[in-house]
């Protein structure tokens, strides 16, 4: 059977990876540059999200229009984003047409113009979302709870500040381009019909002669936690809670996992039973792990009317401590079921798997197989999952409402 | 990738149609019903949507939570939607699943209906309104669709409002689904790794006893004028501005160039509101959109921008659509089309992502296009094909609705 699975570091730091999806009439690539919110500087928050958007308005030989115009002439599914870690390019199409992207893309990240009038726009763009929060309650409840619970510097929006981004200017932003987008600590996955010899010659020959600096380095700090309203004169009130959790790396991780997915996974969870189905208290409410360098956490949300919160807040809550008893066999069954055949059918998908491997390089540095990923899940027993619970209480809370009303908080124990 | 399509009908007129990839790791089922908000009496307002939340809620032989932890034992990704026009129930499993899925899907569409159910959902419904108030985007939406299409049944929300919801009944329900979800008004979608002649067999096991129902569809033609709505709100910081025109329908054949042409103004990226707009951040979103509907279609324009900017964005966005006819040029046409290929080759190798568009044309059309069909109509589209379609749908007449902060 062909190899399915790829891996190569460059001299200069830089990683390939790639899955061989023959099947496949699409690829996927994604670009992952070490320029995350969190290494923005500490008084230009924002600056990656201005740059992700300003390396796009020309480079190499072609101006913004020809550029754009190019991309799209090629057929290319475009993203972009940035998070904690990391500025991501991603596109998906045909696998001839991305190869093709592939030179176009080495120009953006290697050689941008960044020019002025296009560093106004930019700068003018992410002022615009910022001030289009206050208009999306749930949105605005996010960014509050991953800035309190989180440990400063990754609890930051990546939108960035306002006060920051006003005092902003193009010679700053370059700087920081010519700091971040580096070779070490960059990655660049594929997914779908590959020939990854080929894609080891045009990665040499596009990213061989980048030259790598030192990555800057984080000061971690503690975050404030604890329970926060934010006013809002809204329809429903927004309610987030964040926990800590063990990191993806960890032993325990699919046996938190699980515990997550039984929590507020589906619509057998627990979350979704007791408080929606029974008591009809909300429509939206769910709790998901995350997943970032060295720290997990759980984020837990709901959605409900003013004259409710309260009482939702208060199931959220008893739900949460619940766990700690435990869970069944049947729960665990299917959470267990749930993940694998999620895992599987992300297999169809050249963008999905494309983010998949990405993601494990990131965070374990290999690429795990998807039999390797389905016997961790296999391999999870109930009593792992309930000793982990023991040993794990929920908590401690950190805890943000958006709304016309401050909630109380019952007593914990 | 080799897809091919199969048909089936039972004797008591479901429909059965099924496109099968042997390349993939999974099966999507879905039954797709021709009912939607256009089709409710105006007495019983939300309740298609009311009804498909119902659904969930168990048959005679399973409770909501045996109905929840048996899709949850199959690992099931599933859920359902509701439309102006179509409601869609749907299962994407492992293929050893298939039947228990097929079973299980096949119970959501013979609902209970029981009283305590319908009474605690109702809860639901309002929260899932409430949540939608909060969002200027939708809210705004809704008044477009009210003031573009007037006394027209596509005007009424699918959602409901409160006071619809607080006043509708399990009876008027009850009768809504007897009277609309049956063989003859609905077609069973599978698509992906799938064994069709096992699929009939199982589809005459579990929906055979259904009786056959008529649920014909009020066929009439909005009457469109060009007028103008403002709504404010003091708790916005931003401006929304939603625009409606007339537009090809779901069943015309010029709904492809449609698709090209408003990809071509106002798709996200590269297209001319995108430069006319975006790039120089006169507006922080500017887009055109196509949406076919039964009979009739429109082009909706959406833009958020700086309170301030609102009129000069929605000026350079009219006036775009005033000269595309006379300047538009092969080179945009091309890019779009490439666009568009690139996203029907992604959107089929993924079960579900063929699972929406067979059933949505089955339900407008009655028809099956492969992928090879759909690729080969959008790569006839010449800018030619673009302005024969202006012609007939100008951009005219017109309905704009803004909300922001201001009076």
């Amino acid at each position: 059977m062909a190899q399915r699975y790829f891996q190569q570091t460059f001299t200069n730091g830089m990683t390939l990876l790639g899955e061989h999806m023959p099947a496949m009439q699409s690829m996927a690539m994604t670009f992952v540059l070490p320029a995350g919110s969190s290494t923005d500087p500490a008084d230009a928050q924002g600056c990656a999200s201005v740059l992700s958007d300003l390396v796009l308005r020309g480079a190499g030989a072609r101006d913004s229009r020809q550029l754009t115009d190019y991309l799209d002439s090629l057929g290319l599914q475009r993203s972009g984003n940035v998070g904690v870690h990391h500025t991501r390019f991603g596109c998906a199409a045909l696998a001839a047409r991305v190869m093709d992207g592939l030179r176009v893309y080495a120009d953006i990240i290697r050689r941008p113009h960044l020019p002025s009038a296009g560093f106004d726009s930019a700068r003018d763009l992410a002022l615009q979302a910022l001030e289009g929060v206050e208009d999306e309650p749930r949105q605005k409840l996010m960014i509050q709870l991953r800035q309190r619970h989180f440990p400063e510097p990754y609890g930051r929006n990546s939108m960035g500040r306002k006060e920051h981004l006003e005092k902003l200017d193009l010679a700053r932003c370059k700087a920081d381009y010519a700091q971040r987008y580096n070779p070490r600590g960059s990655f660049l996955a594929f997914a779908g019909n590959l020939d990854f010899a080929a894609l080891v010659d045009l990665v040499q020959e596009l990213f061989g002669d980048w030259q790598p600096i030192p990555e800057p380095t984080i000061v971690m700090s503690p975050p404030p936690g604890n329970y926060h309203h934010e006013h809002q004169k809204s329809e429903q009130t927004n309610i987030g809670i964040a926990y800590p959790c063990i990191p993806e790396t960890h032993e325990d991780y699919y046996a938190a996992r699980m515990a997550v997915e039984i929590l507020g996974g589906g619509t057998s969870s627990r979350l979704f039973t007791e408080v929606r189905e029974k008591r009809g208290l909300v429509y939206g409410i769910s709790a998901s792990y995350g997943s970032l360098k060295d720290c997990g956490s759980i984020m837990g949300f709901a959605g409900t009317s003013n004259d409710r919160a309260q009482a939702t807040l208060d199931a959220f809550l008893a739900e949460l401590r619940r766990l700690s008893a435990g869970v069944t066999a049947d729960e665990l069954d299917r959470a267990k079921i749930g993940l694998k055949a999620s895992t599987i059918m992300s297999s169809e998908s050249t963008s999905a798997r494309c983010g998949a491997i990405a993601h494990d390089f990131f965070m374990r540095g290999r690429i795990r197989t998807l039999e390797q990923v389905k016997q961790a899940i296999d391999e999870t027993t109930l009593q792992h999952v309930n000793d982990y619970l023991r040993r794990n209480v929920p908590g401690p809370f950190t805890i943000v409402t958006v709304g016309p009303r401050e909630l109380s908080l019952p007593k914990l124990s | 990738m080799a897809l091919s399509f199969r048909y089936a009908q039972l004797p008591n007129g479901l429909d059965i149609i099924a496109e099968t990839n042997p390349d993939s790791y999974s099966i999507a089922l879905g039954f797709f019903v021709k009912t939607g908000s256009r089709d409710e009496d105006p007495s019983v307002h939300g309740v298609s949507h009311f009804l498909e939340h119902m659904m969930f809620k168990g048959s005679a032989k399973y409770t909501w939570e045996d109905v929840n932890r048996i899709f949850d034992e199959m690992g099931a990704r599933y859920n359902a939607y509701t439309t102006q026009e179509l409601t869609s129930y749907y299962a994407n499993v492992l293929p050893e699943f298939t039947e228990v899925a097929l079973e299980h899907l096949s119970h959501l569409l013979r609902p209970a209906l029981r009283t305590e159910d319908f009474l605690t959902e109702k809860k639901v419904i309002l929260e899932e309104i409430a949540m939608y108030l909060d969002d200027p985007g939708h809210r705004l939406y809704e008044s477009l669709m009210e003031s573009h299409f007037g006394s027209h049944p596509l005007s009424r929300s699918i959602l409901g409002s409160p006071e619809a919801i607080a006043r509708l009944q399990q009876p008027q329900m009850a009768e809504y689904f007897t009277r609309r979800y049956g063989p003859g008004s609905m077609v069973l979608v599978a698509t992906g790794m799938l064994d069709f002649d096992r699929l009939i067999a199982l589809a005459e096991k579990y929906c055979g006893s259904w009786p056959t129902v008529n649920a014909p569809r009020q066929d009439i033609q909005p009457v469109c004028t060009s007028h103008q709505r403002k709504m404010s709100d003091p708790k916005l910081n931003r401006l929304y501005t939603m625009a409606m025109t007339p537009a090809p329908s779901a069943q015309d054949e010029r709904r492809f160039a449609a698709r090209v042409l408003s990809d071509v103004i106002g798709d996200c990226d590269g297209s001319r509101f995108y430069w006319a707009m975006v790039d120089n951040a006169i507006a922080e979103s500017a887009e055109l959109s196509f949406y076919p509907h039964d009979g009739c279609g429109s082009y909706y324009l959406s833009l958020v921008t700086d309170p301030d900017r609102g009129q000069q964005a929605l000026d350079i966005g009219l006036k775009e659509l005033r000269k595309v006819r006379a300047d538009l040029n092969a080179d945009e046409v091309d890019r779009a089309k490439n666009k568009m290929a690139s996203s029907l080759v992604l959107q089929g190798e993924v079960p579900m992502g063929r699972l929406y568009t067979l059933g949505g044309q089955w339900i407008y059309n009655k028809e099956y296009r492969s992928l090879e069909q759909d690729m080969s109509t959008l790569l006839s589209i010449t800018p030619r094909s673009l302005h024969d379609l202006i012609d007939q749908f100008p951009f005219d007449p017109m309905t704009v609705v803004t909300l922001g902060p201001a009076e």
